[in-house]
């Protein structure tokens, strides 16, 4: 037992991301359909044995935070979604026809949602 | 000499100029691409360097100081491009001239309304790294 006194919890759940925290209060139904969409596809990405498409997931993820935080502009995330779509274009090109529909799924797919359905709900509650 | 001594020599010479020739051109290769890699570096510390003297928060926007250093980036990687030996470099080259391209219009925008924010900085420097990184095949 700690000296002080204090028992110490332990953390058996794991803790929500602060995107995940910020998606979960939407509370429309259709909205939240598609939200619910984005982050099972960003958690599959985020546990991908691919590093890129790892990279691209948690990249992705760290902008939504900022744009929600206003440390960037829409303008920016913009920009920086070019950056990763060009990155990545080739990564997906390059992949063996079998495997190009899911890499696509897991990177410029998740991209797409992320700047048409993600985006807006996150300016909304700046 | 015996026919066969004779023919014995002329084998062994060919076979040694044979070797000669791929032990050497192995290391041309060697030494252009290590010359390329380096090329690559010079070329992505110049794009961060101009990523920290452009996008600094607050900074007021110099116009013509910003135009000389993007003309400057232009020259270098047209220059780079053209030097180029190791052909398959070329459209690596081309693609990252196209992010040096992406990133001076969009910095310009944000700089000269005042609108680059810590985070960008930071955020711009991390996607160049990348893109660099992936040149050069790490």
């Amino acid at each position: 037992m700690p000296s002080d006194g204090r028992k110490k919890r332990k953390k058996t759940s794991k803790k929500k991301s602060e995107l995940d925290s910020a998606l979960d209060q939407v509370t429309d139904e259709s909205v939240a359909a598609s939200m619910r969409e984005f982050q099972d596809l960003l958690a599959q990405a985020k546990g991908d044995t691919t590093e890129l498409i790892r990279q691209n997931a948690e990249e992705l993820e760290r902008r939504l935070v900022l744009l929600k935080n206003g440390e960037i502009d829409k303008e920016d995330f913009d920009f920086f979604v070019e950056n990763q779509k060009r990155d990545l274009r080739v990564f997906v090109d390059s992949q063996p026809a079998q495997s190009q529909e899911r890499a696509e799924k897991l990177t410029l797919h998740i991209l797409e949602i992320a700047v048409t359905k993600v985006v807006p709900v996150l300016i909304a509650m700046i | 000499m015996n026919p066969n001594t004779l023919k014995n020599f002329i084998v062994r010479n060919v076979f040694l100029c044979a070797a000669a020739i791929v032990i050497t051109s192995c290391g041309t290769a060697t030494f252009t691409k290590t010359g390329s890699d380096a090329t690559i570096e010079s070329l992505r510390n110049f794009e961060l360097a101009f990523i920290d003297e452009f996008a600094v928060p607050g900074k007021k926007f110099n116009a013509a100081a910003f135009n000389a250093k993007v003309n400057e980036g232009n020259a270098k990687f047209q220059q780079a491009i053209a030097d180029e030996k190791f052909t398959a470099r070329r459209p690596v080259l081309i693609d990252l001239k196209a992010q040096f391209d992406a990133d001076a219009t969009h910095l310009r925008s944000k700089a000269s309304r005042g609108k680059v924010t810590p985070a960008l900085a930071a955020e711009m420097k991390k996607d160049v790294n990348k893109i660099y990184d992936h040149a050069l095949g790490r």
